[in-house]
């Protein structure tokens, strides 16, 4: 199992109600609602993905991110997922805002763009492909890429409490030296609380 | 020479009427003394009697939602759904769709015959209700001795009844699709029913109610009240479309004074109504979608409702329908996820506004069936 499902898991109590903006095909959460009896909803805005979701036996929402996320607060949900998703957003920081009065906590994974391999690939001139950004420039849905300093910076500056993060490398294992982190870790996984 | 070939379903299809001797109470209060239930089934009844499906018939509907049957001159309303190897397959499913009591179909309503007075009911049919259908339908699902329903699933009117199957009966219906529907009717929806009620009370053939007596048939106010009817379940979009100004070519006007083809196609959709459609009926089932209201009075009673059912919901709208807006949809769904209730929502283009229900698309058919087919295990 990749470490970026394990960390993840760690923090989501068994029977726990979960928000999954971004949901995909949904795997994750039914992988989830398989393992700790979850009462887990996705949101997604992108029609193939839905009839995944469906088709996985996923409870689904068709809703636009872009259009807001203070609509699910009072719901109850213990915790809120963006898995690489938070970048595909018009408003990051509007989002980030808000998620915490969705549920007080949040999973939040982002691609940093600070991981090496991205800076060589800008160093020949080119936008970086690399397995967490797979899309070319005009196909991608990613609009606000971040690097894991950018990232860190925005929670602080928002009252957003970093409760524990995690680094990984491209195929999902956690990185045990995380002292030069913004250059050696293709993705950040966080969870974050108010401060 | 051309040759049309037909191909020939090998769909299993049964048409029956259900009497029963025995009190209706209806939920105003009122009841009959017996009843009739007209149904077809679509399919075969598996040994475990595990494979049953309810469909039920939006305001204008009847129980023949798919196939032909000798009679008909059209297939089912929902036959572009239910068959051999369609979204709801014949092979696998066995299909019940029931004439909602109040219709002039085959169900006791309005032209039926009162045992009592020997006369038809008229404008003494009690008033229906959403309710009031879904009971009856327990009852066949009862004589036909079938367990569960793996799906209930309607549009619009059908699909209010989609819900209240899942809410009423919880511990039988292991899915429900409520298509192009709402909790709750809208002021715009009563108003518009309203408009439509009046053209047909007006009519100086309609004698409050009593027409039959008369001899007479309040066709004009029936043919109006359709032709706002039908203005509501398209949208402007497919209007343009299908119509645009184009002005009715001489030869085929219904009447000398109709100058463009959308006149001239409301007036031939309202006659050709006016002719198989009952006043009263038409009445009765404004008046159960007027009255159809499941959330109570806010939002922590519907809640509190939604948290009876056990059934899974799958809720889709369409872009294109007026009559009963997305967000009509979406309002059920989030309150079911706030009590949580599996429950999922899909807005789907479709492009005949709210009669988009009816007509089969490529996404909307997999989501369906996708639905339909997964399995807990």
């Amino acid at each position: 199992m990749m470490d970026r499902h394990y960390q993840i898991d760690r923090w989501i109590p068994d029977g726990s109600k979960i928000l999954d903006l971004g949901c995909g095909d949904g795997s994750f959460l039914k992988d989830l609602s398989e393992k700790k009896e979850i009462t887990g909803f996705g949101v997604e805005n992108d029609f193939e993905k839905i009839n995944l979701c469906i088709k996985n036996g996923v409870s689904v929402l068709h809703h636009d991110i872009d259009d807001g996320v203070k609509e699910f607060s009072g719901m109850d949900f213990d915790i809120t997922i963006m898995a690489s998703s938070i970048q595909c957003v018009r408003n990051p920081k509007r989002v980030l805002k808000d998620i915490l009065k969705v549920s007080k906590r949040c999973i939040i994974t982002i691609p940093n763009f600070g991981y090496w391999k991205i800076r060589f690939g800008l160093f020949n001139g080119r936008m970086p492909i690399s397995k967490r950004l797979p899309n070319k420039w005009y196909e991608t849905k990613n609009i606000h890429l971040c690097t894991i300093k950018d990232f860190e910076e925005l929670c602080l500056n928002n009252e957003l409490k970093i409760i524990e993060k995690h680094f990984l490398n491209e195929d999902g294992e956690s990185i045990k030296n995380t002292f030069l982190a913004n250059l050696f870790a293709a993705e950040g996984v966080y969870l974050v609380g108010s401060r | 020479m051309a040759v049309s070939l037909e191909i020939i379903s090998t769909m299993e299809k049964t048409r029956k009427i259900l009497r029963k001797s025995q009190e209706f109470h209806f939920q105003n209060g009122k009841s009959i003394s017996q009843f009739e239930l007209a149904y077809d089934t679509y399919g075969k009844l598996n040994k475990a009697m595990s494979n049953c499906i309810l469909v039920c018939h939006a305001f204008s509907g009847s129980h023949h939602a798919a196939g032909k049957f000798d009679n008909d001159e059209k297939n089912g309303w929902w036959d572009e759904f239910i068959g051999d190897g369609k979204t709801i397959d014949t092979n696998k499913y066995f299909v019940v769709s029931v004439n909602n009591f109040g219709s002039c179909f085959g169900s006791s309503g309005p032209k039926s015959i009162c045992p009592e007075t020997k006369k038809p009911y008229g404008i003494d049919f009690p008033d229906v209700t959403v309710l009031d259908w879904v009971k009856s339908q327990k009852i066949l699902m009862e004589e036909l001795k079938i367990p569960h329903w793996e799906m209930v699933a309607g549009g619009s009117l059908g699909g209010m009844q989609a819900l209240q199957w899942a809410i009423s009966y919880p511990d039988i219906v292991k899915k429900a699709c409520v298509i192009a529907a709402t909790a709750q009717s809208s002021p715009q929806n009563i108003a518009l029913n309203e408009v439509a009620r009046e053209m047909i009370k007006k009519d100086e053939n309609f004698h409050d109610g009593n027409y039959f007596e008369k001899n007479a048939i309040p066709k004009v106010g029936l043919m109006t009240a359709r032709m706002l009817g039908h203005i509501t379940y398209l949208s402007e979009n497919n209007m343009q479309k299908r119509f645009g100004r184009k002005k009715q070519n001489p030869e085929s006007k219904v009447e000398t004074d109709v100058i463009y083809e959308i006149e001239n196609y409301l007036r031939y959709k309202g006659d050709k109504f006016s002719e198989i459609f009952d006043a009263n009926t038409y009445i009765l089932m404004t008046k159960a979608m007027d009255e159809f209201n499941i959330c109570g009075d806010n939002e922590n009673d519907f809640q509190l409702i939604l948290k009876k059912i056990k059934a899974k919901l799958l809720i889709i709208s369409f872009e294109s329908d007026w009559l009963f807006p997305s967000w009509h949809s979406k309002f059920i769904q989030k309150n079911a996820m706030k009590v949580g209730i599996s429950s999922s929502y899909i807005e789907l283009e479709g492009s005949y506004g709210h009669d988009s229900f009816l007509f089969a698309s490529d996404e909307y058919c997999n989501i369906v069936e996708n639905f339909l087919n997964f399995n807990d295990g």
